[in-house]
């Protein structure tokens, strides 16, 4: 009876020594968070998502500390990570950082609610008084735009070119400059689709391409000149020329003639596959030159880049694959030291070399295309001048409009092109004209999907231009 | 009252005031919230505006929304009639009599569960790469090439003009594919569930039924299934309201994505789409308690079945 009795009371004498040293440590503890100051590194604060970007810019920030006595703290994360802590900071309304480098389906959320919702700064002013928008190339500007108005600065291009394993399409003899179109590009490498080995498939395919990779669908899209969103920010996604160009590309990947494969871009077992030769061509964004680099070096001098075979003859020989952009949050203390280091970024020509020399990626400031450093021979792609020839089709890069549901778009691309591959092949069909009714019927139900969200999005609607 | 009677009476709601608060913050005021935020459309806490029934009205025309609920059917089907069996059989063939290293065994069916669903999602992911992914390898060896359908009792011709290689799991059979990778992960949790019930059975009770005359079928049919009954309950009841909050797996395996035509769209992943990639914490309460409900349903039916067996 005395042991429970213990228990009945709050006094000091109720308590158990382990409950007791419970209860001080929730006390004590709970005190040490209320009391505890946030504490802040003094300077800017800039987060970033881009492993291969970091490479360069802590140099950049230390260069910048002794030029202006401004210190700049970089932090990593993962996208998804960025996402949700800019996405929280943006809905409560508290502090985040001085500057958010974002990517491209990052960014679309924030454009989501009603224009005065935007976390980000409205840099349309700025942007326009200091002509930037003169100095960059107009494509860069349009997928960090909403309602009309510029939210970030951009930090690239990513024109997409031709990468193909030149090793083997010169050992076959075949003379890549005769190519124009991808019918030509089909006739001309058809040889190389052999079956030596007897296994009754061919040993080698064309293109690494296949109707479930949503980012390259979308490259040969807008290649196309197909879009997703308008300037808008309608969804386009059942429009003539994207059923046009979606019965192409998916009759590339069915029946007995097809060309592509399905290689995973990212895994080591699509990295062999690659050192295999299992596909000639690639479809390469500037920026996957820095990836092939340090994660595929077997290559080295066994690769080299054209631009895009067109769908016709004197058709777009360029696509544009990601991106990323500078954006200032309004809640910043710092906007204009944080617009200053933004700019120092992005427009000086020193770092647009260092840019190039690291991660391949070209510079959207057309005013220093003529840097030399884009004329530097690359050993990895067979002495090739890289910079000069993403840079000769950067203008031709077609414009992507921003959009909340640009990742629900592209999924819903992807949607419609798995259905129409699977239909193709259980009915036997593989020429574009019997895929087209499927094309059309398979994108008309996936834009219905994206409306509805439209639709039902109140704020959108309320603010539009 | 006299003192005694009061003192106890302030203690308990002393000690029940932590309780209540942790409750009322945690589960009773999101739970109100989110009934509000169902009824409004939002971005973000601080612009909402009230759409009255206008979320579930959609909900009900929503084509992705039914895949989605037709998705998690299916892997709840597949959870309770393939993977709650094929636990029980493990349990069984662990409870034999005699049976030497037992606790082995019983570590290596578990083990899936230690290292967490996260890593076994990621393995999967390369388990059933098409191409490349070890299960397609496996089966192009085995079905594929060795084996000769002549040999056999009975062979689906069907299976002989697959490219085993190429079988797109995680492009067209996701839900089979996600029913699988969660056998891994599952079934040996849930045998150790049924091993505990199997090894409480009277083993007095079998052995007079096995010399009352009573085969390995009729003995577990009769004396093993009733025995084990109310663990058995309990673990469907699990697994099923684990299957309807399936969310991890196949975002992993998907690449944070329902796959391909949505195939592996479940709805706990369609609501986190809707309310932390979409930002429309409204139509994601609508989800959440549309799901809410279906729980609710399913848990009182099985409440009712139990209770009409006891009679």
């Amino acid at each position: 009876m005395a042991k429970s009795h213990r228990f009945a009371g709050v006094g000091s004498d109720a308590l158990s020594p382990g409950s007791a040293l419970i209860a001080l440590c929730a006390v004590v503890s709970g005190v040490a968070v209320l009391l505890m100051p946030i504490k802040r590194e003094p300077g800017l604060e800039l987060w970033m998502f881009s492993p291969e970007h970091k490479q360069f810019y802590p140099d950049a920030a230390e260069r910048w500390r002794e030029q202006t006595g401004t210190r700049v703290n970089i932090r990593l994360f993962g996208i998804p990570a960025l996402k949700r802590r800019m996405m929280g900071g943006f809905f409560a309304g508290v502090e985040t950082a001085d500057l958010i480098e974002g990517e491209r389906q990052m960014v679309g959320a924030a454009f989501a609610g009603p224009v005065e919702s935007i976390g980000f700064l409205d840099l349309t002013e700025r942007i326009e008084s200091e002509g930037l928008h003169e100095r960059i190339n107009p494509a860069s500007f349009t997928p960090w735009m909403s309602r009309g108005r510029y939210f970030g600065l951009p930090h690239d291009v990513h024109p997409v070119l031709l990468g193909y394993r030149a090793d083997i399409v010169e050992a076959a003899g075949i003379d890549m400059s005769r190519i124009e179109t991808w019918e030509d590009f089909r006739r001309e490498l058809a040889p190389l689709m052999a079956d030596n080995d007897g296994d009754g498939s061919p040993d080698r395919y064309l293109l690494s391409f296949w109707e479930s990779q949503e980012d390259n669908l979308e490259v040969l899209l807008l290649q196309g000149g197909g879009s997703m969103f308008d300037a808008e920010g309608r969804c386009t996604l059942a429009s003539e020329t994207n059923v046009d160009v979606l019965a192409e590309i998916i009759s590339w990947c069915v029946g007995d003639d097809r060309f592509c494969i399905e290689i995973n871009e990212w895994t080591s077992t699509g990295h062999a596959e690659k050192i295999d030769g299992l596909a000639i061509g690639y479809l390469m964004p500037d920026w996957m030159c820095g990836i092939w680099l340090t994660q595929i070096p077997q290559l080295a001098g066994k690769v080299k880049l054209m631009p895009l075979p067109a769908f016709e003859p004197g058709g777009r020989r360029t696509s544009v694959r990601g991106g990323s952009m500078m954006g200032i949050p309004k809640t910043s203390d710092n906007i204009e030291d944080a617009w200053a280091f933004a700019k120092e970024l992005y427009l000086s020509r020193d770092l647009a070399r260092r840019l190039f020399e690291t991660t391949g990626i070209v510079t959207p400031v057309t005013e220093l295309w003529d840097d030399p450093v884009f004329d530097e021979p690359q050993a990895y792609f067979s002495d090739q001048a890289t910079g000069r020839l993403y840079i000769q089709q950067a203008p031709d890069v077609p414009a992507r409009y921003a959009s909340p549901y640009y990742r629900n778009a592209q999924l819903a691309l992807r949607s419609a092109a798995t259905s129409v591959a699977e239909l193709a092949r259980s009915r036997g069909l593989s020429s574009p004209d019997e895929l087209r009714p499927l094309a059309a019927a398979a994108l008309a139900a996936e834009q219905r999907s994206i409306d509805a969200l439209l639709d039902r999005n109140a704020f959108l609607a309320e603010s539009s231009p | 009252m006299s003192a005694s009677g009061t003192r106890p009476a302030r203690t308990a709601a002393v000690f029940l005031l932590p309780f209540f608060l942790v409750f009322g913050v945690f589960t009773v005021y999101p739970l109100i919230l989110s009934a509000i935020l169902a009824v409004q459309q939002t971005h973000g806490p601080e612009y909402a505006t009230f759409v009255g029934i206008d979320n579930f009205a959609a909900l009900a025309r929503d084509a992705d929304f039914h895949k989605a609920v037709r998705n998690t059917i299916v892997y709840t089907l597949g959870s309770v009639f393939i993977q709650l069996p094929l636990a029980l059989g493990l349990a069984m063939l662990l409870n034999r009599p005699g049976l030497t290293g037992r606790g082995v065994y019983r570590l290596i069916f578990f083990s899936p569960q230690l290292m967490g669903l996260v890593f076994v999602a990621m393995l999967a992911a390369l388990v059933f790469e098409s191409r490349t992914g070890m299960l397609n390898i496996a089966l192009d060896r085995t079905i594929g090439r060795v084996i000769d359908p002549g040999t056999l009792l009975f062979w689906i011709p069907a299976l002989e003009n697959i490219d085993w290689p190429a079988f797109p799991w995680l492009q067209t059979f996701i839900m089979p594919m996600l029913i699988i990778a969660s056998l891994w992960m599952y079934v040996g949790y849930n045998m150790v569930y049924f091993l505990a019930a199997l090894q409480n059975i009277d083993r007095s009770l079998i052995e007079a039924s096995a010399v009352d005359g009573a085969g390995p079928l009729t003995r577990f049919w009769h004396v093993t299934l009733p025995a084990i009954r109310p663990v058995g309950s309990f673990v469907v009841l699990l697994s099923v309201i684990g299957s309807l909050q399936l969310f991890e797996l196949p975002y992993i395996i998907l690449e944070q994505s329902g796959g391909p035509q949505n195939r592996g769209l479940t709805i706990v992943m369609y609501l986190y789409q809707s309310g932390f990639e979409s930002g429309d914490l409204g139509y994601a309460s609508a989800i959440g308690w549309v799901l809410a409900l279906m729980l609710i349903v399913l848990a009182l039916g099985q409440i009712w079945i139990m209770r009409r067996e006891d009679r």
